[in-house]
């Protein structure tokens, strides 16, 4: 178990004892545990790897961060210039917009609102940082370019694109304008090498750049890049901690 | 000089002695003295309220109703053994129907009688104002076919009070906006409608525009009585009398180019056509003292209309391209998030509504935990309780639940629709948000759809008039709003269909003519003419195949993006509240069973009804 650090410079999330059961009330009322009991510490410019089999708890505890998924119970402190926030209990519309400024979330699916091509979903994420649209636009070609997807698509509907394709566009707009935290549940996933080795390119100039970085890779490579810290997770519950060579060395 | 008449009292009096049953004391008259006070109660009533129509108990008159039984009776009630009675219809004294009045009055109530205007001091007319000068010792007395104004927009007479009271004449000037798109001109004639005293709408009756002028800030007093309808409206002396036009199309009498008038020669008369395309003066006292010199030309001249002669110069088609910077009203001004103020646009605290007995009474046993939303108690239908919710500019709430879960209900208690049983609502464009809008009176709760807060229906006919062209629809708003300039409502028209992606060329075109989806699009255009704070949309792509509702989706969806609105989307489709908020509220059977932010609803649904919502929705 990890020593808990919440005054330690530079923390950006501090969770606390986070706990989720999903209740299946379609299937005769079962329990799922997913997180049992889950303490993180992320920094500025740290990148934590949640490492772990499938089952585990790693999409969930990005996801009850995130607060798409609502925990049981437990604290998700976001600490911002304006101090800490408590994401599990802030309102709904005030999380909406803290999410929109500060918090990026780039899940291993694309579901962009249909209809609509990648500069604008892009633009439309650097919007919600606070950029004004013609500065936003911009910035989403520049995070566009950086993935390397080809300009003759920034119009085309997303919903036609390859998921290669549309996992760039989910890092882009999950990158652009970098947030203070960022959420990457398998973000590469689907890329192939070329492509694989820009956004981890990015994701390692973002956590150079301060941003603190929350995330899930099923490839031990990818973290052995990235990752400052990998979390172990089984169970649903955090069982190791430490430095990737040290964890992945043990897993492997 | 035309002769006074002087006839016989014998005709009408010789009948009603015969049905007096030989009562040889009863006074000569048509009307007892009853009914006569009936006529001057409500001519009084008139006379203070200019151009508002008074409700008087019309009796039957020997003439038919809707022939002039309105006129007779106003002029029996003001007429009496000292004044001299003039009698025109169709701007003659000479026709049977005038000779016969003119007869029947003067011999029943002992007034002497004329045919020159000069010596009137009561006229009775159908369709002329007379061309001689009037004066304040006369009272001009008119027979009116159809005294309501608004008739030809809306049927309900209920509807049309409502809309003289509340000061709603938005549906007359989209008449008049229809005629100006069909025609270029306005085409309405007589009975052209009016502004009396900057109140009421009246409809002018049965004269010509050529005599509209002469209604404004006149010397006499003017009567109308309408007996079918049994009202009698008036237009005292030194009234302004205003014809209703847009502030950049000119009010336009008619017009015969070289008409002049083949018996007495003059140029400057409201002329009509008589046989062998000649024309003659529609005023034969006026017309034959002028054949013999015995009028004051000059003075006439100064009187008639000519300042509003018809110049193709000035009409609709030849200014649409002059006034491409005219002014529109000054937009209304809005409240911007106050420092102190409330962060919401609209706030609903505990709304509820019960159909049947019982009110608050019949609520307890209703409800998801008992399954029912029909009251054990007194069999009342509970269709919304205890509901409560805010969105903020900017911001899109979703409304979700199955078919019949109150979510429509709870909408339409918001806007007005329906009479919410308990709860309140509360706007922060209205008083900071410190007023509780449904305490509101109806006719402010209804000036708040104006521009504070527009509804967008299921279906395109509950929120347009399919029988009104595109733009027509969208005026009706605009002109609610204020907006008088004809150009400034069309370029505003064309932005707005512009935005919304109906073609310009279907802007004159009747909403009838329309597809579903064009039909919505409009009304979305039109629920956004005003840009309100607030917009309500219930149901907006339910009833619209697949494609076209992700086409109106689409719309609603960058509209929400760029416009600081605060949005409530009522649906029971998931992927429509997924697309379009970022919180909802889940109802059923009346009550709020879950809420929160759309994707955590979405990913991570609690309530077994809504994880029973989202796994129809994967489907």
């Amino acid at each position: 178990m990890p020593t808990p650090q919440p005054d330690r410079p530079g923390a950006v999330l501090t969770v606390r004892e986070l706990r989720k059961t999903f209740t299946l009330h379609t299937i005769d009322g079962r329990t799922v545990v997913s997180l049992d009991g889950v303490d993180l510490d992320v920094a500025a410019g740290e990148h934590v790897a949640v490492a772990g089999p499938s089952g585990a708890g790693k999409s969930s505890l990005l996801r009850c961060i995130h607060r798409s998924y609502l925990p049981d119970s437990g604290s998700v402190l976001l600490h911002t210039p304006d101090g800490p926030v408590e994401l599990t209990a802030l309102p709904d519309r005030a999380l909406a917009r803290l999410r929109g400024r500060e918090i990026g979330y780039v899940s291993q699916f694309l579901t962009p609102p249909p209809r609509t091509g990648p500069l604008d979903v892009v633009a439309a994420a650097a919007r919600r940082r606070g950029l004004a649209p013609a500065e936003a636009r911009d910035a989403a070609a520049e995070s566009l370019h950086r993935l390397g997807l080809d300009e003759a698509l920034w119009d085309v509907d997303c919903g036609v694109l390859s998921g290669g394709e549309r996992q760039r566009i989910n890092l882009a707009a999950g990158t652009v304008r970098p947030p203070r935290l960022l959420l990457l549940d398998e973000p590469v996933s689907a890329l192939d090498p070329r492509n694989r080795e820009r956004a981890l390119q990015l994701i390692a100039s973002l956590t150079d750049q301060g941003v603190a970085v929350v995330a899930v890779f099923h490839d031990l490579d990818a973290m052995r890049q990235l990752a400052t810290r990998v979390v172990q997770m089984t169970d649903a519950r955090i069982v190791a901690e430490g430095p990737a060579r040290d964890i992945l060395g043990a897993v492997a | 000089m035309a002769a006074r008449l002087s006839e016989p009292r014998t005709g009408s009096t010789r009948v009603l002695s015969l049905l007096d049953d030989g009562r040889t004391d009863a006074p000569p008259g048509i009307l007892d003295e009853g009914a006569k006070r009936e006529i001057r109660r409500a001519t009084l009533t008139a006379v203070c309220v200019p151009g508002y129509q008074v409700p008087f108990g019309s009796r039957e008159m020997p003439v038919a109703r809707g022939w002039g039984s309105g006129g007779l009776q106003v002029t029996l009630g003001v007429v009496g053994s000292g004044d001299v009675l003039k009698v025109i219809d169709q701007g003659d004294d000479g026709g049977v129907n005038a000779t016969n009045l003119r007869r029947m009055i003067s011999s029943t109530m002992g007034c002497a009688a004329t045919t020159d205007t000069r010596e009137a001091t009561v006229v009775q007319t159908r369709h002329r104002v007379p061309e001689e000068a009037l004066g304040a010792e006369q009272i001009v007395v008119y027979q009116v076919p159809v005294p309501e104004p608004l008739r030809g927009v809306e049927k309900s007479v209920a509807e049309c009070a409502r809309m003289h009271a509340e000061q709603d004449y938005s549906a007359m000037w989209v008449s008049l906006y229809e005629d100006l798109v069909r025609n270029g001109v306005i085409t309405k004639s007589t009975g052209y409608p009016v502004l009396v005293g900057g109140r009421y709408v009246m409809a002018t009756s049965p004269v010509p525009r050529w005599d509209v002028p002469r209604l404004h800030m006149s010397e006499h007093l003017n009567l109308y009585g309408a007996g079918r309808e049994k009202r009698i409206y008036a237009i005292p002396p030194h009234t302004a009398v205003e014809p209703l036009t847009f502030d950049d199309v000119p009010f336009e009498v008619e017009h015969i180019p070289d008409g002049t008038c083949a018996y007495c020669g003059s140029d400057d008369t409201f002329l009509v056509e008589a046989s062998g395309g000649q024309y003659v003066c529609s005023d034969s006292d006026w017309c034959g003292r002028a054949a013999d010199g015995d009028v004051d030309r000059a003075a006439h001249r100064e009187r008639v209309p000519l300042a509003w002669l018809p110049d193709p110069r000035r009409r609709v088609a030849a200014t649409a391209r002059d006034t491409a910077e005219a002014p529109r009203p000054a937009a209304g001004v809005r409240p911007t998030a106050a420092a102190d103020g409330p962060e919401w646009a609209l706030r609903v605290d505990g709304i509820g509504k019960v159909h049947g007995p019982g009110g608050a009474a019949a609520v307890p046993g209703t409800g998801p935990e008992h399954a029912t939303a029909i009251s054990p108690a007194t069999g009342a239908v509970v269709a919304a309780w205890d509901v409560s919710f805010d969105v903020a500019p900017g911001e899109a709430l979703g409304l979700i639940g199955e078919s019949g879960s109150g979510k429509s209900t709870v909408l339409r208690c918001v806007i007005g629709d329906e009479t919410a049983t308990a709860g309140s609502v509360r706007l922060s464009g209205v008083d900071g948000g410190r007023t509780d809008v449904l305490a509101l009176d109806p006719s402010a709760r209804r000036g708040l759809r104006v521009d504070t807060m527009a509804v967008v229906y299921q279906d395109p006919a509950a929120g347009l008039d399919l029988n009104v062209t595109a733009g027509g629809n969208i005026a009706e708003r605009l002109t609610a709003a204020g907006w008088r300039g004809y150009h400034a409502i069309r370029r505003r028209v064309a932005e707005l269909l512009d935005r919304v992606e109906v073609p310009l060329s279907r802007m004159d075109d009747a909403v009838g003519t329309f597809s579903g989806g064009m039909r919505q699009r409009v009304q979305i255009a039109k629920a956004l003419a005003t840009e309100p704070p607030v917009l309500l949309l219930d149901e907006p792509t339910t009833g619209l195949d697949a494609s076209v509702a992700a086409g109106v989706l689409d719309l609603l969806r960058g509209l929400l993006i760029e416009r600081n609105v605060a949005a409530v989307v009522v649906s029971h489709d998931f992927a429509v509240i997924e697309a379009l908020t970022e919180r909802s509220v889940v109802m059923q059977l009346g009550r709020v069973i879950e809420s929160g932010l759309t994707d955590q609803l979405f990913r991570d649904p609690h309530h077994p009804y809504t994880q029973r919502l989202v796994a129809a929705a994967r489907r």
